[in-house]
């Protein structure tokens, strides 16, 4: 038929998974990477050594305890019954069902989880026929071939898909930066800035391949700077100060701000910038909750992390300096002229701009040191931080537009390749995107 | 989970939230659905007005048998002309909504099951053959009656080599679909889950309808063209028999709705399984490794001391 | 069906027991290596003769020694066509897996489903006896793990044949799904 069915895109990272078609301009589908299936929460789950467990057997006695779900009442079905994303949390708050995350650190723990997480993904709800489709995953950087191997044996082997290509998430973040209207020539070469909710990365990109020995992770991220909006509350006791509350102020109303001590004098020569949040408690109950100071003191911990603990002393401008200048210095001039942002907690209002003068000043500042010791002049050196509407979803972004391409197909690798060779074919995979 | 949805879960949670929202947004989306069904789901002219299009693969044949007219008895008011690209149309204007949050959510599951009723009209004219003929048939005696039927088999292929056919006599509906399995674990493991159906009524629920399992064609649609037979024996054909139990005023729809899921849902437990084999095979492996690591010696921490009375600890 | 199984695994045992005797030996064809010389199979002097035991014409395990490497093939029982499919798949699944296993060839013998290959230096890491218990292990757990998948194909085949075809109340809302 004339009609290619388009391609499926899933990106699934260690908070949240997000699903959709290529083509789109935002995922389907984004919910928590979280299973709950039958049985107490947490522990090995599936992948632990040892005989199965009495319940998974095909055994005619009822399996598990457990109220709910007529599932496990039928026989040998244990391993149908089991849900996953914000249902997962739901059931899992209740009895007879533990709620599993199987992924870790960007990589995947337990492979019989995201199998299964996978199958309803597919079935329930992007409702595909694998056959039918050809499927972009993403994988984090220093991902080892292995696992590779395990995603590619998963996909191929039980849902018969007709093709797959897993992609680098940093790569695809740069990809998804080609939409802003800063970029005039598409490159592969860029450091991203991937902030979510667990952990700050700082990635250097080289021709679409990633430095993996300058890779620097900050632990600041999504959910410190909630934590401190959250102190800030309850230092003022507030009426209202749950985490969710913080959360919400948070996405609201924060943004960065060029200088904090301008800003606290702005902030007292002008109460209009002291706003009121309205929070439902439920129950028709409504509290407001003051928001001040910390509208702009929290995204200011990426800047200046003393302000919120000791643990992490360097600012983030400082860990993107020294990774560039880790990396091999002759991709260095272009790893600044392309610093791409993804992930939600790089959405602030203005943090690309704080951000490029950080870096500026601190690159401006070597090079004046360099040119006293040295005499000559140097060319300078340009700093650009891409801001664009799609961070958020930015590396989901990025292989909906490399898999929308007519040619994307080509880069696959197809069942017909994976029966005949082996899973060792998806060790290596041809760079989308890249020169031809 | 055991049973495939009826509906599409992305246009239901899209349509909610958008119904109880108050700010309204652009939407431009491409949906797919099971066997070659896109939506695309856009507002073109206004944020308020929603487009959802459908395009299905075998709307050509379902026009033949009257989707049209099923399709606008359910959508009435909202049906527009088609979407370039795409085979039916319909409009949801948000300032126009039905005024209780019953009738929106009712609204919202309807076109949900915009796939579904496409797919409907077949079946819901040969239930009404099947009706009609069965009140003629009811006008003969025993020995008179018409042994086999005459009437047309309508073909609907919804997916490149598989499709459905569908026949309708005095006092049976016949549903018969093809299959193909390309891989030959799909295929064996097939045919254990079809031999399965084929004596589950016999077994245990004597109420269900009949199936039967062959690998060249059923002699109901023998004649019919573009029907092949396939020597390899990837093509499989399965045939529902319907008896006028399951097709009564209140059971046609739900049959209806679900004779259709299963192809689907069938090779969605057959990837089900194969999941669980996989997950067995883990646990094996894992069990081997742990009794291969009994093979091997403990390495004991020696303290060592060299004759100056210094220690060491040997690194492993 | 186990009353030929127990001399069998025995003389499976007593048979690799007696052939691991393995000695460290450079080859002697190319300088400076050293090669399992069953895979090599450039040196006819230091191979030994191969020995099939086989429990019928379906079941058999063949031992091919050498000086200092020795594989071991196994064909497993496969009654019918499931059987062999499962046999297949679980088979490629370890084969994917067998850098963990050490003693796993990649590829199994030609007439067999799987093979191993233990060398002196294997042989010099691990106790003999223990390997041996392995390889017992691995005979008898693989037919019990066949046997066990076959179980649930069939159940999980009836359960769904049945959910399909039976009256269910609760999986679909409000409406009463029903077959007759």
């Amino acid at each position: 038929m004339a009609y290619q069915t388009p391609a499926v895109v899933m990106d699934n990272g260690t908070g949240y998974s997000k699903l959709g078609f290529a083509g789109n301009d935002s995922p389907s589908f984004v919910f928590p990477t979280a299973i709950a299936t039958k049985g107490p929460a947490g522990g090995a789950g599936g992948s632990g050594s040892g005989r199965p467990a009495v319940a998974q057997k095909p055994s005619y006695l009822t399996g598990g305890a457990g109220p709910a779900g007529h599932l496990s009442a039928k026989r040998g079905t244990e391993d149908l019954d089991y849900f996953i994303g914000d249902e997962a949390i739901a059931m899992g708050s209740g009895p007879g069902y533990g709620i599993h995350y199987p992924i870790r650190h960007g990589q995947i723990d337990n492979w019989d989880h995201m199998e299964r997480f996978w199958q309803n993904s597919i079935f329930k709800y992007l409702r595909v026929e694998p056959e039918d489709h050809y499927f972009l995953l993403t994988e984090p950087p220093l991902n080892p071939p292995e696992a590779r191997e395990n995603t590619a044996e998963i996909m191929f082997e039980s849902f018969n898909c007709a093709g797959l290509y897993i992609a680098v998430q940093a790569v695809l973040a740069l990809a998804a930066s080609w939409t802003s209207s800063k970029v005039q020539d598409r490159s592969l070469t860029g450091t991203v800035i991937d902030s979510g909710d667990g952990v700050t990365h700082v990635i250097p990109v080289a021709e679409g391949y990633v430095v993996g020995s300058s890779i620097k992770s900050i632990p600041i991220a999504g959910r410190d700077i909630t934590y401190f909006v959250q102190s800030l509350l309850r230092d003022r006791n507030e009426p209202d100060s749950s985490l969710k509350t913080a959360e919400s102020i948070k996405e609201e109303f924060c943004y960065v701000c060029p200088d904090i001590v301008k800003e606290f004098t702005r902030f007292d020569k002008d109460p209009e910038r002291f706003q009121k949040y309205v929070v439902d408690q439920g129950a028709g109950k409504k509290v407001t909750v003051d928001v001040g100071y910390e509208r702009f003191l929290a995204p200011e911990i990426f800047f200046n992390p003393e302000i919120y603990s000791s643990d992490f002393l360097t600012p983030l401008p400082v860990v993107v300096d020294n990774v560039i200048q880790s990396a091999p210095i002759d991709v260095r001039r272009g790893l600044y002229k392309n610093i791409v942002l993804s992930g939600g907690s790089t959405l602030y209002k203005d943090f690309g701009r704080r951000l490029q003068r950080d870096i500026r000043h601190l690159v401006d500042a070597r090079i004046k040191r360099s040119e006293q010791k040295s005499g000559a002049k140097s060319g300078g050196l340009e700093v650009h931080v891409i801001t664009h509407k799609r961070q958020r979803h930015g590396p989901w972004f990025g292989g909906s537009l490399l898999g929308q391409t007519p040619e994307f197909r080509s880069y696959c690798h197809t069942k017909a390749e994976y029966d005949e060779i082996g899973p060792s074919i998806v060790r290596r995979f041809a760079l989308l995107g890249g020169p031809a | 989970m055991l049973l495939l949805e009826y509906h599409n879960l992305l246009i239901q949670t899209l349509l909610t939230e958008r119904f109880n929202s108050t700010t309204p947004t652009s939407i431009d989306q491409i949906i797919s659905d099971f066997d070659g069904v896109t939506f695309h789901v856009s507002t073109p002219e206004s944020k308020t007005k929603i487009l959802v299009s459908i395009s299905v693969k075998c709307f050509s044949d379902l026009v033949k048998y009257g989707a049209n007219d099923v399709l606008r008895r359910e959508y009435g008011p909202y049906v527009v002309e088609p979407e370039v690209g795409y085979d039916f149309s319909i409009v949801l204007d948000l300032e126009n909504l039905p005024a209780t949050q019953e009738e929106k959510d009712e609204l919202i599951r309807k076109v949900a099951l915009l796939r579904r009723n496409a797919m409907a009209a077949p079946f819901e004219r040969a239930i009404d053959t099947h009706h009609s003929l069965s009140t003629e048939a009811a006008k003969f005696t025993a020995e008179s009656a018409p042994e086999t039927s005459n009437s047309e088999v309508m073909a609907i292929h919804y997916r490149e080599e598989e499709a459905m056919y569908i026949q309708a006599s005095h006092d049976r509906v016949t549903v018969v679909f093809s299959t193909v399995f390309r891989e030959e674990t799909d295929r064996i493991f097939g045919k254990v889950f079809l031999s399965e159906f084929v004596d589950a009524r016999r077994r245990a629920i004597q109420n269900a309808p009949q199936v039967l399992y062959r690998n060249d064609p059923p002699l109901e649609i023998r004649n019919v063209p573009g029907v092949k037979t396939d020597e390899s024996g990837d093509l499989g054909y399965i045939t529902f028999v319907l008896f006028p139990r399951h097709l009564t005023r209140q059971r046609r729809e739900e049959s209806i709705s679900h004779i259709q899921t299963f192809r689907d849902y069938f090779h969605y437990h057959i990837k089900a399984a194969k999941a669980y084999m996989h997950s067995r095979m883990r646990r094996r492996v894992a069990d081997f490794l742990k009794v291969l690591n009994r093979a091997q010696p403990e390495q004991e921490e020696k303290e060592k001391k060299t004759v100056t009375g210094r220690t060491f600890t040997r690194a492993t | 069906m186990s009353q030929s199984l127990r001399p069998y695994l025995k003389c499976v045992r007593s048979s690799l027991t007696a052939a691991i005797s393995l000695s460290n030996f450079a080859s002697q064809t190319a300088e400076r290596h050293n090669a399992p010389e069953i895979e090599a199979g450039r040196t006819p002097e230091v191979i030994l003769n191969p020995l099939v035991i086989a429990r019928n014409e379906n079941e058999k395990v063949l031992i091919e020694t050498s000086i200092n490497s020795i594989r071991v093939s196994i064909k497993i029982k496969q009654a019918d066509e499931i059987e062999h499919i499962l046999v297949h798949k679980f088979m490629r699944f370890l084969t994917q897996r067998a850098e963990n296993f050490f003693i796993l060839r990649r590829k199994p013998v030609k007439g067999y489903d799987i093979s191993f290959l233990i060398t002196n230096f294997h042989t010099e890491a691990m106790l003999k006896h223990k390997l041996v218990d392995f390889i017992i292990h691995f005979m008898e757990e693989v037919d019990k793990e066949i046997s066990e998948m076959k179980l649930f194909l069939n159940a999980r085949a009836r359960f769904v044949a049945e959910a399909f075809l039976t009256p269910v109340s609760s999986f679909h809302g409000a409406a009463v799904l029903s077959w007759g």
